[in-house]
């Protein structure tokens, strides 16, 4: 269905025709390598740069051109994709046809896109102190509101705790020291490298492109020096362990958080990742799970115990909200879960049931300009570029001996407890 | 049955039916898309705790439209989610303040999953064990709430605001409410408010209208309409307390600012535009008073704002993060009371207006959100593009005239604070 263009080394486009919205998006999606000195300067770059421009200096102007172009959204994001830091900037807008004065929408929602990317509000090789001053605020606040999510806190400290010393390991944007640091200067550096070095996927969603839209960004690019390109593949698994390492927190809480980290030996792009997502789904996906049936609704222990996957990390995390004194009898039980899918002893209506519904979720994203989206851009290390319809291909062959296989794969590493102080 | 075809001028069109039994159906047909949604809901939330019924009388445990809820996903044959996982939907449920919703989304089997719907929904089946067994899991997710800052900090608010209105009350309960709760309350609630004269059926994406109306034609119980009163306690305008405060682990305070609007008379459509270009006039990304929060420190991107009203209630609520909430609180005063002396800045809100223009045209790319807004019409008898309608024709001047709906003297601050160290 999509096509990728090439726009310049390690540059590449993508149009991913789709006509039954009634918007246009294009996303500018930077692919960096995350490491402890420049996370927290990468991680605020698409924030910045969506904030203000040189012909928008201020945030209000350019929310105010944003509104006349019909509400155009614009969305920035950081977010890990293995062993990378992934820079999103996104721009949607409703199609020419909606426009009540016969505005060409589209063209100048994606060139307004472009210009905030390439010409941002600078100054003699810095950005300007009030809009790092303003976003390093928000980012540090940021940073220090993850507690007050519980559910997300306790799975991102698993996380910290399960890959301590490695990339992965880093928060998504950084600490607050890190973040501290950050000056206009540096900032400015840190934009210079995200142009030149990191690898670049933009993707335009809709019925028809800008037109001439890649030939610029080509462009655009090619008066740059691009070199030393990030390598999206490097991505290292979780390290088996042999002794669980168990962490406890405490906090001022009445609901104690249960996250435990696994294992795989599965991992890496899609060919070889597919069973642990169908494994892990019958495991702790929807309502059919092994979880949900056993720890919510027969031991009546949560309200909610779910698995999830991180495929190209090769990492399984479960995560539930439980009593104090229930938390030991919960753990128990979800090894116990993960023991009979290793010893294959579910039904053959259990791994239908996720495959039926893997089927159906996978179609809806057709429905979603943001959902495409998204999934090309986690589509980078992969030797093929493979369609939500490809991959439902693929779960439909897997059978109950793959499953068993990538359960057999499975091992504990870490378990994170936050549970509530004493009274 | 009678039904009626509303058409729009933005490419999009639905059919509005009902039932013999009085049951709405409303369907907009997306024959591009691969995907299907649908809600089977009635008009019963947690604050429809007392009514009548042919004259009797009955006040019922805090918590127990959501508890019906849960319990409803099981039948005699099994449970919903069960059936549904031969179809591969993905199904849930949720209980807001005046309304219950069941739902599902699919992209195959749409037949099915709609009869499996409609089944379910008119298959109570309660026992002493199964209320039992859920008052555990509806407990923990009590008890993540009582957790979850962003929920107390709005629910606080809503305690302060209302003196006897059951918004004030947690849509879930407390664990000692619904303790209260046995199989006989569930059949109580559950034989006056899932009557179908007092529920809906919405439907958005790529199905057959004709090939539903069918479905239902035959799928919906006979039942005697229901004349149902809603008991609801008189509601003086005043609010209760201006100021509540609580510590919770969070490391920066959390705010809900909130004024406490007439709400004698129902919202129409074009009240709720002017509404909502009147909150971005005041505190929008494109105000001015937003551009002073934000350089000031005062809120980050986090900070929103809504119309919230329903049956007896009507609010405009301000929230986000700040580390001094009762500046944000006083600034938003100001600005209210400037804006009333002042006026509407003209380009300002020409930008708003298109905005939301936009805003509501982009939500026609998702089934999803054309559902829930189909389930809004048929809670408050309305017309789909009646926002589209007004969006095109209102002025600065209706929007003026509903900014005196907001008294500087009926504003609730609730505030979540850091625990101490």
């Amino acid at each position: 269905m999509a096509e990728i263009i090439s726009l310049g080394n390690g540059v590449e486009g993508l149009f991913i025709k789709n006509s039954r919205f009634n918007t246009t998006s294009v996303s500018f999606n930077f692919y960096l390598p995350l490491n402890d000195k420049n996370v927290a300067h990468n991680a605020l770059l698409p924030f910045i740069l969506t904030s203000c421009s040189k012909d928008y200096p201020d945030f209000t102007s350019l929310n105010i051109k944003l509104s006349k172009l019909y509400g155009a959204r614009l969305d920035s994001s950081c977010e890990k994709y293995g062993d990378c830091q992934l820079l999103r900037m996104r721009i949607s807008v409703i199609d020419d046809k909606f426009s009540l004065d016969d505005d060409s929408l589209v063209l100048q929602a994606s060139e307004l896109l472009l210009n905030l990317i390439f010409n941002p509000n600078t100054e003699n090789g810095s950005f300007c102190e009030c809009d790092v001053e303003r976003e390093k605020r928000k980012a540090i606040e940021h940073i220090r509101g993850e507690i007050a999510e519980k559910r997300v806190y306790a799975k991102n400290r698993l996380i910290a705790e399960m890959f301590k010393g490695t990339p992965y390991g880093l928060p998504k944007c950084g600490t607050e020291e890190d973040v501290a640091k950050i000056t206009g200067k540096s900032l400015y550096d840190a934009w210079g490298n995200m142009l030149k070095t990191a690898f670049v996927r933009v993707h335009i969603v809709g019925a028809v492109a800008p037109p001439k839209f890649f030939e610029r960004i080509k462009e655009r690019f090619e008066n740059l020096e691009r070199s030393n390109i990030t390598n999206c593949k490097i991505c290292k698994p979780a390290k088996p362990t042999d002794k669980v390492n168990t962490v406890i927190e405490k906090m001022d809480l009445k609901q104690g958080k249960l996250v435990m980290g696994f294992s795989s030996d599965m991992y890496g792009d899609d060919d070889l990742s597919v069973p642990l997502m169908v494994m892990c789904d019958i495991f702790g996906g929807g309502p059919y799970s092994r979880l949900f049936t056993n720890v919510r609704e027969k031991m009546s222990l949560c309200y909610y115990c779910s698995a999830t996957s991180v495929r190209y990390k090769g990492l399984l995390t479960v995560d539930s909200g439980v009593e104090k004194e229930n938390c030991d009898k919960a753990e128990k039980e979800i090894l116990n879960q993960l023991d009979i899918l290793k010893k294959g002893e579910f039904l053959d209506s259990e791994l239908e049931s996720s495959k039926k519904s893997f089927c159906d979720s996978l179609k809806t994203y057709y429905d979603s300009q943001n959902s495409l989206d998204l999934w090309y851009a986690l589509k980078i290390n992969n030797a093929n570029l493979y369609s939500p319809e490809d991959i439902i291909e693929k779960i439909n062959a897997i059978t109950k001996e793959d499953v068993v296989y990538a359960a057999k794969g499975i091992k504990l590493h870490t378990v994170y407890k936050l549970l509530p102080k004493e009274s | 049955m009678q039904k009626e075809i509303i058409q729009s001028d933005i490419g999009e069109s639905y059919l509005k039916a009902e039932h013999s039994s009085g049951l709405k159906i409303y369907i907009l047909e997306k024959p591009q898309y691969n995907s299907c949604y649908a809600i089977f809901g009635t008009k019963y939330g947690s604050i429809d705790n007392c009514f009548s019924v042919n004259g009797e009388e009955t006040e019922v445990p805090q918590g127990i439209a959501h508890f019906l809820e849960h319990k409803l996903f099981e039948s005699e044959d099994g449970d919903a989610f069960s059936k549904y996982a031969k179809t591969g939907a993905y199904a849930n449920a949720f209980t807001s303040f005046d309304k219950t919703c069941y739902l599902f989304s699919c992209s195959n089997m749409f037949y099915e999953n709609l009869d499996i719907l409609l089944n379910f929904v008119q298959s109570p089946y309660f026992t002493k064990e199964t209320v039992q067994k859920e008052q555990g899991i509806i407990g923990q997710e009590i008890r993540m709430y009582d957790d979850s800052p962003a929920w107390r900090v709005m629910f606080n608010m809503l305690f302060a605001m209302y003196k006897n209105h059951p918004v004030r009350i947690d849509i879930a309960g407390t664990t000692e409410s619904i303790s209260e709760i046995d199989d006989k309350l569930l059949y109580k609630c559950y034989n006056t408010f899932y009557n179908p004269s007092n529920m809906f059926l919405c439907v958005a994406g790529n199905v057959e209208s004709e090939k539903i109306l069918k479905m239902v034609e035959g799928g919906i119980k006979e039942n005697n309409p229901l004349e149902i009163k809603r008991i609801k306690p008189e509601e003086p305008n005043e609010i209760l307390e201006s100021l509540v405060m609580q510590k919770l682990a969070v490391a920066q305070p959390m705010f809900c600012f909130g004024y406490k609007l007439d709400s004698s008379k129902a919202p129409t459509v074009k009240d709720r535009v002017c509404m909502a270009i009147l909150l971005d006039v005041i505190a929008g990304d494109c105000s001015p008073l937003y551009k002073k929060l934000m350089e000031n420190g005062l809120i980050n991107d986090d900070f929103s704002f809504e119309h919230f009203y329903g049956d007896g209630y009507n609010a405009v609520i301000f929230e986000g993060d700040s580390y001094n909430p009762n500046a944000v609180a006083e600034e938003i005063k100001a600005e209210v009371t400037r804006i009333k002396e002042e006026g509407i800045n003209k380009k300002l809100f020409a930008a708003i207006r298109s905005g939301l223009y936009g805003n509501a045209i982009r939500s026609f790319n998702s089934v999803e959100n054309i559902t829930m807004q189909l389930v809004d019409c048929a809670m408050n008898n309305t017309n789909l593009f009646d926002e589209i309608k007004y969006l095109k024709s209102v002025t600065a001047e209706d929007v003026l005239k509903r900014l005196a709906l907001l008294e500087n003297g009926k504003t609730v601050l609730s505030v979540i604070n850091p625990l101490e160290e």
